[in-house]
């Protein structure tokens, strides 16, 4: 394991959001074993950077490589797998728990069968000891959903998981878990995480490296001008 | 088929069949249902939409050439492509020339099969199967493909964080979209199949019935309610399907992205 490298490259990426240019110049480029903040005001578009890095959205231009290649040249699907993306409101299907962490290994880029135990493991980090697996996913509560979703994603063992607010809904000793097997998977397994984020504190303590969006909001951006607005008002 | 024994109608036997909706509009009147305007534009409608299409349907015959019929045939698809994309909730840019590619396809191609293999109708353009035959089809059809269209839509544009949760895990676009576009052609189905459950004893189909009171042998109007009944069926079933597969090559594109902005719902009265 080449622990300088580079597992996600972004370059020169500008979104936008119905006609609006959010962001624009945004280039990283996220190490294995590092956990990379991308910090924000909420509504400048951190969402939907992350979106677009996962390619569920197109960017305005830019590109993306995982580990050097471009997802046009492994698949969509597997470079997807690659850079598991967990949104902020946890989507638990109409099934159970169980069903819900083995439906990524029923897809054609799965390369192994679903491991219950590993799966069992990664709740119990999360706190969710003795969940009931047969329970219909969605009659959990939302911070029981939200680890849910985190550990669904981390059981098909990304190169890197794009999280966006992955303890939004948490309480603070859940949120804690959730970091600490963060972080433990980049130490051990050698993952990386780009974690989307309005929470400074939370930033500055958990990540390697925090990047501030302020000077990559784009001039029509709706955050920026709101910020004017209030110093104006301020003033 | 034979003609004989049949009872033609003369124009003053429809007046009297009209007193029969102005019973139901005075019985509206008396118990305030209100209905008594719609029922009459819609007896109006009837009458004029159906003397309308015996008129073109009569041109059509006389005329006996293979553009006329597949004039009117097309013609026939353009309508009802349009009135199936009328009854979703949602549509999305591109449907209507869509819904008019499946039932062209599937009208024509089920519809010459019965009338070219099964009937052996010569020549195998002859309006007097042809078009009846085809507008049977196109019915069930077009009902078949906007239920499994407004479905899939529908499923799309509510459970869009579903589909997209299961691409961001590495689903590729047929294994995201597979649970929405079956469910949908299902349910186009239904109908079709419903109907070929009960039919002859809930009720007798309508050209069964017609041919019987043309004075038909009823055994004989029964083969062809039998094949007609396996007409709709296959027709229904590939409407669907064509437009299940359609919709899913419109919204999800090479990138395995779902493109849920293209669906809109549709303004207006349904």
């Amino acid at each position: 394991m080449n622990a300088l490298e580079t597992l996600l490259s972004i370059e020169d990426f500008a979104v936008s959001a119905g006609g609006v240019s959010l962001i624009q110049a945004f280039s990283l480029e996220v190490r294995r074993g590092k956990l990379v903040a991308v910090l924000g005001v909420s509504g400048c578009g951190k969402t939907t950077l992350l979106r677009a890095i996962a390619g569920l959205i197109d960017a305005d231009r830019g590109a993306v490589r995982l580990k050097g290649r471009v997802p046009e040249e492994i698949g969509w699907p597997v470079y997807r797998r690659g850079v598991a993306h967990v949104e902020q409101k946890p989507v638990m299907l109409d099934a159970t728990v169980r069903e819900n962490l083995a439906r990524p290994f029923a897809y054609r880029t799965a390369r192994t069968p679903f491991p219950e135990g590993r799966a069992a493991e990664l709740l119990g980090k999360l706190g969710l000891y003795g969940i009931a697996m047969d329970a219909n996913a969605r009659d959990l509560s939302g911070g029981q959903q939200q680890r849910v979703s985190l550990a669904r994603a981390l059981l098909i063992a990304p190169d890197v998981a794009l999280l966006d607010e992955p303890t939004g809904s948490l309480d603070e000793e859940s949120a804690a878990r959730a970091e600490d097997l963060i972080r433990a998977e980049t130490r051990e397994r050698g993952m990386a995480a780009l974690v989307v984020t309005h929470d400074k504190t939370q930033a500055n303590r958990w990540c390697d490296r925090v990047i501030n969006l302020e000077g990559r909001l784009a001039p029509g951006n709706p955050a920026l001008r709101a910020a004017h607005a209030a110093e104006e008002t301020d003033a | 088929m034979p003609d004989s024994g049949a009872i033609v109608l003369q124009y003053p036997d429809l007046l009297i069949a009209a007193c029969l909706v102005v019973a139901a509009g005075a019985l509206s009147f008396v118990m305030r249902l209100r209905l008594e305007r719609r029922l009459a534009v819609a007896a109006v409608r009837t009458t004029v939409q159906l003397l309308l299409v015996g008129y073109v349907l009569k041109w059509v015959f006389s005329l006996d050439r293979a553009y006329a019929v597949a004039g009117a045939a097309l013609l026939m698809a353009a309508f009802a492509s349009r009135a199936a994309v009328r009854r979703p909730t949602r549509t999305f840019s591109g449907a209507t020339g869509r819904a008019f590619l499946t039932l062209v396809f599937s009208g024509f191609l089920t519809t010459l099969t019965v009338t070219g293999v099964i009937v052996g109708v010569q020549p195998w353009h002859k309006a007097q199967y042809v078009i009846p035959l085809l507008g049977m089809v196109l019915g069930n059809g077009l009902t078949g493909l906007s239920l499994c269209m407004d479905h899939i839509l529908e499923t799309l544009s509510e459970r869009r964080d579903e589909v997209e949760m299961e691409l961001a895990l590495g689903a590729t676009r047929w294994e995201a979209a597979r649970g929405p576009l079956s469910e949908g052609i299902r349910r186009g189905m239904i109908p079709v199949i419903n109907m070929m459950t009960v039919v002859g004893i809930v009720s007798l189909p309508g050209m069964m019935t017609g041919q019987i009171l043309q004075g038909a042998d009823p055994l004989d109007a029964v083969k062809y309610q039998i094949v007609v009944m396996f007409m709709l069926s296959a027709g229904t079933g590939l409407a669907s399907i064509l437009m299940a597969l359609l919709i899913y090559r419109r919204l999800f594109n090479p990138r395995h992205q779902l493109r849920a902005e293209l669906i809109r719902k549709r303004r207006g009265p349904l």
